[in-house]
């Protein structure tokens, strides 16, 4: 296969539809930053759930005699009453699944949140001041009144905390920035796509007499699409390293020099970062390879 | 080496098909002119040969392949052994005549080695010898259409289909390719023309076969434009 002749090919194509190489890249821009957001806003969304416990989930603390807030707390809970505890959990038919955290768990999860005054030679919290604790998860969110109802009174537990009170705005704040992300994304991906076909549509016409001589003398679909498929990709590569460019901004100018200050939960980092990129870079090559292979099939037909 | 079967070609939406039942036997070597108004199925008789359009009903082979049946990916393959000349040369303006010439092997995967070799033989066979670096637009009709001929004949294909080859040509330039496509034709190449051209046809006195309404006409060994049965 002469190359020479396809990389001069793709050379001229690129500078024939400069203007419409442009549109199409700075569409990829915007739809794949906001696709990469969207994606970035979902991570946020399970690691938020993975702090907090997600909304269908019931929290009772128990008693560690050291900073009750149940004046009916004497003391530390006991294994008689965890079990009492733990059968009116099972015999409820609200419940779908209990876990415990030990109080090392439960302080280790803090740890996490880098607060200040919990890591460090001597720490202002320590694994004693934690409260152990059981995580229910209900069938229904509906009928948590029912299980809090059953298990609040009995002895050995200090407070119950409902989950859905505290992460319900978060979840739903982030749930309508992920919505509004992947709307946006959408419409701009039907714009990118349509901009690729035009551009492909542009591009055949103007090599019309060069695919017509070469369908005559013989050359092969491949030969005569893959300039097209090269510029599509040169194009989708400028779109798709763009876009990663504003992604890495995203996070390095919201997240981690604003966001990451605050403690309220665990913030999406670089890891999730890169693997929302993967999936964006992925995206960018379909939505311009696919629709250049379909278009090139139905305008180069042999 | 390009056969006709009881071949019927409809376009939709036209009422009379283009082709009607048209059975031809063209051998390797043979000349043929092919000939009849504007509208009779010529060119999508040309078109079939090609394997551009396919017949409605019937079989057409060529180069001994049924063109109906052959692959989508072997269409190519079947197009490197069968040349084209049209009425309108059909070349790249941008590119000077050596490189149109060229265009023709480049694009079917020669080597560089064996187009530098090759392009100054043709060229010099269809009487362009020392005009590789002239563009186009410097050329005469005539060489312009002796440049479609050396991009046709450059890749050695076994059947050479001119469409009204000399339709732009003054009669001096006609004479001057038919003397070119004969002598092309005496190497072995099988020649299909379409043509109007009553004069040329009358005295070429080759094999015509004449087309009416899609219907054959005429087959004539060693006929002429207006001969009878």
């Amino acid at each position: 296969m002469q190359l020479r002749y396809v990389f001069t090919e793709l050379r001229q194509g690129l500078r024939r539809n400069l203007s419409m190489h442009v549109a199409v890249a700075l569409t990829l821009l915007v739809s794949l930053t906001l696709a990469g957001v969207g994606l970035l806003l979902r991570e946020q969304a399970q690691l938020t759930e993975e702090v907090w416990g997600d909304e269908l989930q019931i929290t009772f603390y128990m008693c560690n005699g050291a900073n009750d807030r149940n004046p009916q707390c004497a003391g530390a809970v006991d294994d008689s009453q965890k079990k009492v505890i733990t059968d009116a959990l099972d015999d409820n038919k609200y419940v779908d699944k209990v876990e415990e955290e030990s109080q090392e768990q439960a302080y280790e999860r803090l740890q996490a949140l880098d607060v200040e005054g919990v890591s460090g030679p001597d720490p202002v919290v320590k694994a004693d001041d934690m409260w152990e604790s059981y995580w229910v998860t209900m069938t229904d969110p509906h009928h948590s009144a029912e299980i809090i109802e059953a298990v609040a009174g009995l002895d050995g537990i200090d407070h119950v905390g409902d989950v859905h009170e505290v992460t319900g705005p978060i979840l739903a704040a982030v749930d309508g920035l992920q919505s509004a992300a992947l709307v946006g994304a959408i419409v701009l991906v039907i714009a990118a796509l349509l901009l690729v076909a035009n551009t492909i549509r542009l591009a055949a016409f103007a090599r019309r007499r060069e695919i017509g001589i070469m369908r005559l003398v013989g050359a092969s679909t491949l030969y005569i699409a893959l300039p097209f498929l090269l510029e599509s990709l040169v194009v989708a590569l400028v779109g798709i390293g763009l876009s990663g460019v504003a992604l890495a901004s995203v996070m390095y100018f919201g997240v981690e020099q604003r966001l990451s200050s605050t403690a309220v939960t665990q913030w999406v980092g670089w890891e999730e970062f890169f693997s929302s990129f993967a999936i964006v870079a992925i995206l960018g090559i379909l939505l311009t390879l696919v629709p250049t292979l379909l278009l090139t099939r139905k305008y180069i037909k042999v | 080496m390009i056969r006709f079967e009881k071949v019927s070609k409809a376009y939709p939406g036209q009422a009379r098909p283009a082709l009607n039942s048209l059975s031809i036997d063209i051998q390797k070597g043979e000349f043929v002119f092919l000939v009849g108004q504007s509208g009779s199925g010529k060119s999508t008789a040309l078109k079939l040969m090609l394997r551009e359009q396919r017949p409605t009903t019937g079989r057409v082979y060529v180069a001994g392949k049924e063109i109906n049946r052959l692959a989508g990916w072997k269409v190519p393959r079947l197009r490197r052994q069968v040349g084209t000349i049209f009425q309108d040369f059909r070349l790249l303006a941008n590119k000077n005549v050596a490189e149109n010439v060229a265009f023709a092997m480049q694009v079917t995967g020669h080597s560089n080695r064996e187009i530098r070799q090759r392009v100054p033989e043709t060229l010099e066979l269809v009487g362009l010898d020392g005009k590789g670096d002239r563009m186009p637009d410097e050329l005469s009709g005539g060489e312009q259409q002796r440049v479609a001929v050396a991009r046709a004949f450059i890749n050695r294909p076994m059947i050479l289909i001119a469409d009204e080859p000399t339709g732009n040509l003054d009669p001096g330039n006609t004479v001057g390719i038919m003397r070119l496509l004969d002598r092309i034709n005496r190497s072995g190449t099988t020649i299909v023309m379409a043509t109007h051209d009553v004069q040329m046809v009358d005295q070429m006195r080759k094999r015509v076969i004449e087309l009416e309404h899609g219907h054959l006409v005429r087959d004539q060994v060693q006929g002429g434009y207006g001969a009878q049965f």
